[in-house]
């Protein structure tokens, strides 16, 4: 019975995971920054996936526990790869701000890379994923109410980041 | 806001996709079912985990599995590496199955072909183990352990022999060989018939295994073996050891020489383990097809 709840599982793993798998890649993207490491993170998710599938008892709690495994996966890949992350966002715009007038929109595209990383999750999670807030706060392993007060903060900070490109807009 | 969030969204999504993602999905996707096949039961799950995910990490990470092929394991170009293993420790049941793989051989057929035959075999024995197991359990417990990996008995240049053992242990333990043997050069695999002329070299050399039996028996009185002239009173020796098979498990040493196995119990009694006879190439001269291998 075990056995072939196991493959049950399998099939609609693997079906999951070829209809989404740019869902899933976008949201290692989110983490990494960089085409290559994101697509270690979706080999590797998958992989532990695989290998618990077993241990998931409920096939509709599929979605959100693979999601799980990817932000996790994810994670421990920006803690392996510190070095990587040396630079901030702040310095690196300092650094690099001739390259910005290239792109139209740079400031709205900065506005989520911007934002601390516990909150970014949140949006893109909830926003972009379409995943409900209860969902999100299982995923990220965190309070429902802390899901919650981290997205409306934001959605304030990309609101005042928002604006105040606006202001810059109109200025100019 | 919304609209703020829909650009946001829009960016999100415009990400490029690489093209390598579906190889890379399809791929672990592939790795990930093949490791869960070869994955214990959650009820066979002990510390067995450890090992499962080294042995994952070999499998699925092509950058260890690189540095591990990197390893001269045995010489330079033909290389065989541990494709999987099987694990499972439980206070009295206990199994230990590496599954080897041949790499790098130009001749994909007898590549796939021996590569198969491992994986199938070692599928196979892990298989009928946990249903032994789980017999034992119904029927109030009981010991059991199966121990199977391989040896690299030589490579050189030209040959690669390898033996695959299996170790089943109830109560006693019995022990079996499985040798391969592949001419490297021409990549083909070796087998005991073809390096003769005829069939009279069962005889040849089935003689020659009696003479070195008697000989060794007769200096050592704790050797025994079961032929007449063997260590034993010769009415104590029915059904004893007369000829090899003709596909007699066998390798060719590093020296060129032929060297015949012999399973636990099949030509001795059991404490006498499993036997090897390395057969003198002159008295083999006469029978072989060639000096190319045996020399």
């Amino acid at each position: 019975m075990k056995t072939r709840n196991a493959f049950q599982h399998e099939e609609i793993f693997v079906q999951l995971i070829r209809e989404q798998k740019e869902r899933f890649y976008l949201l290692a993207y989110s983490y990494t920054k960089n085409e290559q490491d994101a697509l270690d993170v979706v080999q590797d998710s998958i992989q532990k996936a695989m290998l618990s599938l077993d241990r998931l008892e409920n096939v509709e709690y599929m979605k959100s526990w693979f999601y799980k495994i990817v932000v996790r996966t994810s994670i421990d890949f920006l803690r392996k790869h510190k070095r990587l992350q040396v630079t901030d966002d702040d310095t690196l715009q300092f650094l690099t701000p001739a390259q910005e007038d290239v792109y139209e929109n740079v400031d709205l595209e900065h506005a989520l890379d911007d934002l601390p990383l516990m909150y970014r999750e949140v949006v893109i999670l909830h926003y972009f994923e379409d995943l409900k807030l209860a969902d999100v706060a299982n995923i990220l392993n965190i309070k429902l109410s802390t899901a919650k007060s981290r997205l409306y903060k934001a959605l304030k900070l990309l609101k005042i980041q928002l604006e105040d490109v606006k202001g810059e807009t109109a200025h100019g | 806001m919304d609209e703020k969030l829909k650009e946001l969204e829009k960016q999100y999504n415009e990400v490029s996709i690489p093209k390598e993602l579906d190889f890379v999905v399809e791929n672990a996707l592939k790795q990930g079912k093949k490791k869960r096949k070869k994955r214990a039961p959650q009820w066979l799950l002990g510390s067995a985990a450890a090992a499962m995910l080294f042995t994952a990490g070999l499998n699925v990470s092509p950058a260890m599995a690189r540095t591990l092929s990197d390893i001269p394991v045995v010489g330079s170009v033909v290389k065989v590496l541990t494709w999987t293993e099987y694990e499972v420790k439980e206070e009295t049941y206990d199994a230990d199955i590496k599954v080897p793989s041949i790499e790098n051989l130009e001749n994909k057929d007898l590549a796939n072909a021996l590569n198969e035959k491992y994986r199938s075999e070692g599928k196979a024995l892990y298989n009928d183990f946990v249903a032994e197991v789980g017999d034992l359990k119904a029927n109030g417990g009981g010991h059991l352990g199966v121990d199977s990996g391989y040896d690299v008995k030589t490579d050189n240049d030209q040959i690669l022999s390898i033996g695959r053992y299996t170790v089943n242990t109830v109560g006693s333990s019995s022990t079996t060989m499985h040798y391969d043997t592949i001419d490297k050069q021409n990549e083909i695999l070796i087998t005991l018939p073809m390096l003769f002329k005829d069939n009279s070299y069962m005889k040849t050399i089935s003689e020659n295994i009696i003479e070195q039996m008697r000989k060794q028996a007769a200096s050592d009185s704790d050797k025994v073996y079961w032929v007449k002239g063997g260590g034993l009173p010769d009415k104590e020796v029915i059904d004893g050891f007369t000829a090899i098979n003709a596909e007699q498990q066998f390798y060719i040493s590093d020296k060129g020489k032929l060297v015949i196995s012999f399973d636990k119990y099949e030509v001795a009694p059991g404490y006498m383990g499993v036997l090897e006879f390395e057969i003198p190439t002159d008295v083999l001269k006469n029978d072989l097809v060639s000096s190319n291998y045996i020399h």
